[in-house]
């Protein structure tokens, strides 16, 4: 009698987390994940799990962003674009001069040098705006900060938006692919190198990017600035120093992204809003500042597009997405994973 | 001198609220700020810590003046405030709270030390060292306030109503805590409501009303001043 209760106890406290949004959440994707395999084939699972990596990527810098400093970033799609275009720039003429003198070790190695310019780049740019446009609006008033940093987001995107138009033109500038090689044989996938060195680097550089956040000093500093300003000021943390980092990180993030993709995503003007958009979806799909959360997003959401295009069609992959979040903001505005951790005393 | 304040007035926009606030702290005295509710009590340690900026006066540490610098460049140099609010990293653990109270110090061994201190200190602290700060019981957070406080092992320690809110029991361990920093021979500046239990163990004492110093002294012999008998004491 007593042990039969306590079983069901159990099987009722496992009923109840397995109910939870993120519970149901996990449940669908993995069914999404066996049915896409088993249905479309397995190559449809490699494509969303390589874009599923950018997105992530892109998810966790903006997220970064809104956690640390409370901006909420309309611009950071032109970092994916502006990633794409530094790429190109640098891996096109060594490209041209790699066909003239063949080399297999430099054919290797070049693409690898588009991408890394693209994040140096792309950290760069991340200084000046953070120095240049969020320091300045900080020092004249913290009121409205939220809808006056999202204002100078929009315009910041604007003008980036134009200025590659201006110096580079709206034809596409793009790449058939990075790596001249061979597919990869994955289980009997064939996966080209490009998608697999994307997804590798993806997964790379969240790894890393994770242990920096939760085991080094700096991103210990970062997290305390999302979490209370005032108390991280409060044991020597330099705010600017923190805010001019973390803008560098989420748009070095956002550049390589673009620059990783170049061969899905030839460089336009305008190639940063679609990207704009999912990195959007992502986070308010999973709450606003949660930086781990934003990592499985971006491979649920990628999942879930590749599976509306492929059994609804092409050009359907954005509005089941949407229509997703306005359930979800509906049923649990703080997002799935959105966590009820706050202080009693705090805010 | 350790912190010497001289003619400070601070406020919050148009609001002026501490008016010619002058007052000093020497090295390894503990000394108390008492007043009546918004005398402006924490507005001076707030604006000591460099998280207000003074409209006048000057603010000395070590001989030095801070009362232009940022609030992380004051921690740095020695100061450490215990707000009234707590400011903990909710989010993280106890131990991740008292390892940022350590951001300034760099030597790993010093950092692990005071870890040990603090951990003596509050036992507490140690057995509930990786639950998150912002699901600890409300003693519990005073005393890793406190703690992260002492983690940078400042020169001087600013502390805001730490028994705000605590049972009679629990204020009594906050209290032994500061003691015991004391006899360490940390200098400390409290803030407190509980006017008696503060004279009692403290050396020096500054009464603030509406903003302005009104009464200071040996906290014995204020104790013994009619005018702090019948507003806090209520004889
Ligand atoms: N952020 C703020 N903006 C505007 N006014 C403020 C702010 N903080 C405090 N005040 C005002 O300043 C005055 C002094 O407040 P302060 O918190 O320094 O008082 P206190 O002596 O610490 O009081 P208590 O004993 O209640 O903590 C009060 O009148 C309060 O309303
Ligand atoms: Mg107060």
């Amino acid at each position: 009698m007593a042990r039969s209760s306590v079983q069901s106890t159990i099987v009722f406290e496992v009923l109840r987390r397995l109910t939870t949004a993120a519970g149901i959440t996990i449940i669908l994707s993995v069914v999404a994940v066996i049915v896409s395999a088993v249905v479309a084939g397995p190559f449809t699972l490699v494509n969303a799990i390589v874009t599923g990596g950018m997105w992530a990527l892109l998810a966790v810098g903006l997220s970064l962003v809104f956690g640390v400093m409370n901006i909420p970033n309309f611009a950071h799609g032109e970092f994916f674009m502006v990633g794409t275009l530094v790429s190109y720039l640098v891996f096109t003429p060594l490209h041209k001069y790699l066909r003239q003198n063949p080399s297999s070790v430099l054919s290797t190695v070049a693409p690898f040098a588009g991408i890394f310019a693209a994040l140096l780049v792309g950290a760069l740019l991340g200084v000046v705006v953070e120095k240049l446009i969020f320091f300045q609006l900080r020092r004249r008033s913290r009121e409205q900060w939220v809808m006056n940093s999202f204002l100078l987001t929009v315009g910041l995107s604007v003008v980036m938006i134009n200025g590659h138009q201006l110096l580079w033109g709206t034809n596409f500038k793009g790449i058939p692919r990075y790596w001249d090689v061979k597919p990869i044989d994955l289980f009997g996938v064939n996966i080209s190198m490009d998608r697999a060195v994307a997804l590798g680097l993806a997964v790379v550089t969240i790894a890393i990017f994770w242990f920096f956040l939760m085991r080094t000093r700096t991103g210990r500093a970062i997290r305390a600035v999302a979490q209370d300003e005032t108390g991280a000021q409060m044991v020597g943390i330099d705010l600017n120093r923190i805010q001019v980092l973390t803008m560098a990180l989420s748009s070095a993030l956002a550049a390589m992204a673009g620059a990783s993709l170049l061969f899905m995503f030839p460089s336009y003007p305008t190639v940063g809003l679609k990207p704009l958009y999912v990195a959007w979806y992502v986070v308010i799909l999973v709450g606003l500042g949660n930086v781990a959360g934003a990592t499985i997003g971006g491979f649920l959401v990628a999942l879930l597009q590749t599976l509306t295009s492929y059994f609804i069609g092409v050009g359907w992959e954005d509005v089941v997405p949407t229509a997703l979040i306005i359930l979800i903001l509906l049923f649990k505005p703080s997002g799935l994973f959105g966590s009820e951790v706050k202080g009693v005393w705090e805010q | 001198m350790l912190l010497e304040v001289k003619g400070l007035n601070a406020g919050y926009g148009f609001l002026q609220v501490l008016w010619d606030v002058s007052l000093y702290v020497a090295q390894g005295e503990f000394v108390a700020l008492v007043g009546p509710n918004g005398a402006g009590k924490t507005t001076t340690l707030r604006t000591i810590a460099g998280l207000i900026p003074p409209r006048q006066g000057e603010i000395f540490f070590k001989g030095e003046l801070i009362s232009k610098l940022a609030a992380h460049k004051i921690s740095q140099m020695g100061i450490s405030f215990v707000s009234e609010s707590l400011n903990l990293f909710t989010a993280m653990s106890v131990h991740e709270n008292l390892l940022l109270g350590a951001y300034v110090v760099r030597d790993r061994q010093k950092q692990l030390e005071t870890l040990d201190f603090v951990y003596h200190l509050f036992p507490r602290l140690k057995e509930r060292r990786n639950q998150l700060a912002g699901t600890l019981s409300g003693g519990e957070r005073k005393m890793l306030a406190i703690g992260r406080g002492m983690m940078s092992n400042p020169d001087l320690l600013l502390v805001d109503e730490p028994s705000l809110g605590l049972a009679p029991n629990l204020t009594l361990d906050v209290f032994n805590a500061l003691e015991t920093l004391r006899q360490q021979g940390v200098t400390i500046l409290l803030v407190e409501q509980n006017v008696n239990t503060t004279l009692h163990i403290t050396d020096r004492a500054y009464v603030l009303e509406q903003g302005r110093i009104a009464l200071e002294g040996k906290s014995k012999e204020l104790l013994e001043n009619k005018h702090v008998k019948e507003a806090f004491l209520g004889m």
